[in-house]
């Protein structure tokens, strides 16, 4: 049989096919090892709605009884409700149960410490190594607790997502918004908590089955059903979560799909008016943003790709909105501590609310950057090796190393960058104009080509 | 101690030691194989750790892409009946019976509702070590479900057809039932309502915390003993924690050992229809020897263990299968022992004959019990009890039985020797007319073994 890799251990989780690397033994020995690494307690379980859930609910409450641990479960609950009701519930910590944006096949279990955010990568590599001691000491009958239910987390999110905008002025306008569920969590939430802020509410993909009618993943190019609705429909805005419910695209009222990188743009252009201060920005983020933050004399740092090193980074710096404009990813720690698809609408509503224009008319008065990407099979070894050499080509130039190497021009940038999760090298440049973008992707391709080969010929 | 067995009962052990979370993943995994993704029906007992061991077995099975049906806390008797009924491929019973606390199982069922038999289990066993499982793709993995709303009903509806309901009505016994705060509670009322009992039933709160030691038998059956006399009933029962055995208490406030709760149904049963073909194990008082020789009968005798008894009753056509433990059914009833059975059985025989339970229990022969232990190594125990049957030749005795470790029969009583499947002891149990022959007999038969351990065994 092919070998192909099934199984990451990373600092977002555990993720693996069901049924080949992803299994019940698996799942209940990491949630025993993750209940000995937080230090018993209370630890909080959540899911989305992949027909795998159930079965991974059932071996990860195992497990953490096995240690000493009280499961709390939420049922299915977007990923940012499970990591908000971790600090509300005073938890250890969370699991959970979800993919996020990867095909049904794949599942995972998503780590959250007690302040709510995933486990960063030192934190990662402490759980992990518990794990491979493979002896969590389990308890005997005496020492076991035992596990509760917590009905309707998710009211508890949406409320702290209401107390911080006006939702008296987006109901005022009665929007006609369309969604696309995406079979997921949304598909159980959404449309009542639009509804709650008065809109009137279009869904497509609204069965909560996890069996995806759409690509999971919200690019711009899966969501053509959703645009169709939002011509149809004639609607204001329309939306496109993740299964998680973590991520967020948006389609405008023409029905066009934007880029995935204006569901951040467009909130920080909306919430620095009202809360200026620093932003942080993953380092695959547009610069438009850089543009837009400069507007309310703002600035943006960067932080390695991964909602964790985003988080951490603002954390840091005392930020309170940022984000991952690559994936339609926006945090605002005010209400929750990661990305959080929920919120990202509420602030858009809320935008469309108070500049009383249309979505296609903000978009139009944004600058409009280009991006493009290439990749390159490459061994990761070998993809470490390119980046450390083109490191010290470009040292004169303004760069970023935090990630990879991110060379930085004033229209412009590229990134050079091994994939986390696949054996390949990937070149992502952005710069002001489609001409621009391809001679930067011309020249770059070249160079890296010629690297490759180097590589390759000496043994 | 040992902590971990794989045996007549399926998966064994004490929580966390031997019985983890792991090894019922892959006993439950291995189950769902040999069923091959068939439905299975999951049921629990109220101790603390069959809350986890449930949710480690509910994951694997829809892991295997089994269908799981969910019956939650029901007692043993009821899962068996409910296997057939919901024509499932077998069934997962988690739950610690009548040992200890720490101790729990994972018991496997098939799909006629009884234990596994023994070349059924062998198979299980060879996929459990084999660890290659079946895996269901993530599209094939199944929705748990629960059990139809009308379970109990129906399984009452069964019990009541099988016994003569109209008969205890009428007698509208007073009861105290002792459910040993096991899963028992969860139809007792309405088991009651139907057999127009007043029961009184004690330790019958879910807390996980056995009240006292789960075996019935009467040093447990203090709590009941007690208040048999002062509230004027009929009749005690003490349960185990699933329901599977149970030992009598009289209305004069008599303890009875569990050993005579078989031999009181069989006597019933077996004076309404003579000369019929009674299963029990190798250990059980010989006052049922007695009851089914006074009624004609025949009676057989197995390994210890349920399957081994129903498994044998169904290969003869036999009516009764029994064991001294304080279990029975009959083959018009499931294939598993069940006290809610027995208990009803014996309101019957009250209820019918007109006497009173202290007086149905003169009518059984009684003989003394001594039982005891010695250590020794599981390696040297099969090979020691061989050692002393063949020194045992030659002494004056009735005959030798060796299906299960060896007993010694005489005319006066008997004495068997077993090794024990959780302890590295070998198991002695000694019964004859009068205490004393029986502690004679314990006696010799301790020298006998200590002399092979403690020359080099």
């Amino acid at each position: 049989m092919k070998f192909r890799q099934n199984l990451k251990f990373g600092t977002s989780g555990v993720r693996g096919i069901v049924g080949e690397s992803l299994t019940p033994r698996l799942t209940s020995a990491l949630a025993a090892a993750f209940g000995r690494y937080v230090g018993v307690g209370r630890v909080l379980v959540g899911r989305d709605t992949r027909p795998s859930g159930e079965m991974f609910e059932h071996s990860v409450v195992a497990g953490l009884l096995s240690v000493g641990c009280q499961p709390v479960l939420l049922g299915v609950v977007p990923t940012p409700t499970l990591q908000l009701m971790v600090i509300e519930a005073k938890a250890s910590g969370g699991i959970g149960i979800t993919a996020s944006h990867n095909p049904g096949e794949w599942n995972a279990l998503k780590l959250i410490g007690r302040n709510g955010t995933f486990l960063d990568e030192l934190e990662a590599g402490e759980l992990f190594d518990v794990y491979n001691q493979n002896d969590f000491n389990p308890c005997r009958e005496s020492e076991l607790r035992t596990m509760w239910r917590m009905e309707d987390a998710f009211a508890t999110h949406q409320k702290r997502i209401f107390a911080n905008i006006d939702v008296e002025a987006i109901r005022k306008h009665r929007f006609k918004v369309a969604i696309d569920c995406c079979n997921g969590v949304g598909a159980v939430y959404s449309r009542a908590f639009l509804e709650e802020l008065g809109c009137e509410v279009y869904a497509i993909h609204e069965e909560p089955s996890g069996v995806f009618e759409r690509v999971p993943e919200p690019l711009p190019e899966h969501l053509g059903a959703l645009c169709k609705l939002v011509r149809s429909k004639k609607c204001h805005i329309g939306f496109a979560q993740d299964p998680d419910g973590d991520r967020l695209s948006v389609v405008d009222d023409t029905g066009t799909a934007l880029p995935t990188h204006y569901s951040l743009l467009m909130t920080a252009d909306h919430v620095l008016g009202e809360h200026p201060g620093p932003i942080v920005a993953n380092i695959q983020t547009s610069m438009n943003l850089e543009e837009i933050a400069s507007t309310y004399g703002c600035e943006v740092a960067y932080a390695k790709v991964g909602e964790i090193n985003v988080v951490g980074k603002m954390i840091e710096i005392g930020a309170e909105f940022g984000g991952e404009g690559n994936c339609g990813g926006v945090i605002w720690r005010r209400v929750t501590p990661g990305r959080d698809s929920f919120i990202t609408m509420a602030l858009l509503l809320e935008m469309l609310a108070m500049c009383r224009e249309r979505v296609s008319d903000i978009v139009a008065d944004l600058d409009h950057y280009s991006t493009m990407s290439v990749k390159f099979p490459c061994p990761p070894s070998t993809a470490r090796e390119i980046v450390r050499e083109m490191t010290s080509r470009y040292a004169e130039r303004r760069l970023m190393t935090i990630d990879g190497l991110r060379i930085n021009y004033n229209d412009g940038w590229a990134l050079i960058r091994p994939s986390n999760t696949e054996p390949v090298l990937r070149l992502t440049v952005e710069a002001l104009s489609q001409e621009r973008t391809e001679a930067f992707i011309k020249r770059f391709e070249a160079e890296l080509k010629e690297l490759l080969d180097q590589f390759n010929q000496t043994p | 101690m040992r902590s971990f067995k794989l045996g007549n009962a399926g998966m064994r052990g004490v929580v966390g030691s031997g019985l983890t979370v792991e090894r019922a993943i892959d006993f439950a995994s291995a189950f769902g194989t040999m069923v091959d993704g068939g439905r299975v029906l999951v049921g629990q007992d109220t101790r603390s750790s069959s809350n986890m061991l449930y949710h480690a077995v509910v994951s694997a099975l829809m892991g295997a892409g089994c269908r799981v049906c969910d019956a939650g806390i029901m007692p043993a008797g009821v899962i068996q009946f409910l296997i057939p009924r919901l024509e499932a491929s077998g069934g997962l019973l988690i739950g610690g019976g009548h040992q200890a606390m720490g101790w729990n199982a994972a018991i496997p069922l098939a799909s006629n509702g009884s234990y596994l038999n023994f070349i059924q289990l062998q198979e299980l066993f060879d996929i459990y070590r084999s660890r290659q499982y079946r895996q269901a793709p993530w599209n094939g993995i199944q929705a748990l479900e629960q059990i139809p709303d009308d379970s109990i009903d129906a399984y009452l509806d069964a019990l009541c057809k099988t016994v003569n309901v109209k008969a205890i009505k009428k007698a509208g016994f007073t009861v105290v039932a002792d459910f040993c705060n096991g899963s028992g509670s969860i139809l007792a009322d309405r088991l009651a309502a139907r057999l127009g009992l007043k029961m009184i039933a004690i330790n019958r709160i879910f807390s996980g915390v056995l009240p006292h030691e789960p075996e019935p038998r009467p040093r447990s059956a203090a709590q009941v003993q007690s208040v048999v006399g002062p509230l004027n009933a009929a009749a005690g029962f003490v349960f185990n924690s699933d329901v599977s055995r149970v030992s009598l208490v009289s209305d004069s406030g008599e303890a009875l050992s569990e050993e005579y709760t078989a031999p009181l149904a069989v006597d019933y049963l077996l004076a309404k229809k003579p000369d019929t073909r009674v299963v029990t194990n190798i250990c059980s008082s010989r006052s049922l020897d007695d009851v089914v020789a006074r009624h004609g009968g025949e009676l057989y005798k197995t390994r210890v263990g349920q399957a081994w008894a129903i498994d044998r009753m169904t290969e003869l056509g036999a009516r009764i299968a029994c064991e001294g433990s304080g279990s029975l059914t009959t083959d018009a009833w499931i294939r598993g022992f069940d006290g809610f059975y027995v208990m009803a059985l014996v309101l019957e025989y009250m209820a019918v004959s007109g006497k009173k339970l202290s007086e149905l229990a003169t009518e059984i022969p009684r003989y003394h019990i001594v039982k005891s232990s010695v250590r020794c190594q599981p390696s040297h125990a099969y090979t020691l009890i061989r050692n002393i049957a063949r020194e045992l030749k030659n002494e004056p005795k009735v005959s030798v039985i060796e299906e299960d470790g060896i007993r010694l029969d005489w005319e006066d009583g008997w004495i068997s020797l077993r090794a024990a499947s959780t302890e590295s002891v070998i198991r002695m149990t000694s019964e004859a007319r009068t205490r004393e022959i029986a502690i004679d007999r314990e006696f010799h038969m301790r020298g006998l073994i200590e002399k092979q351990v403690g020359g080099g065994a």
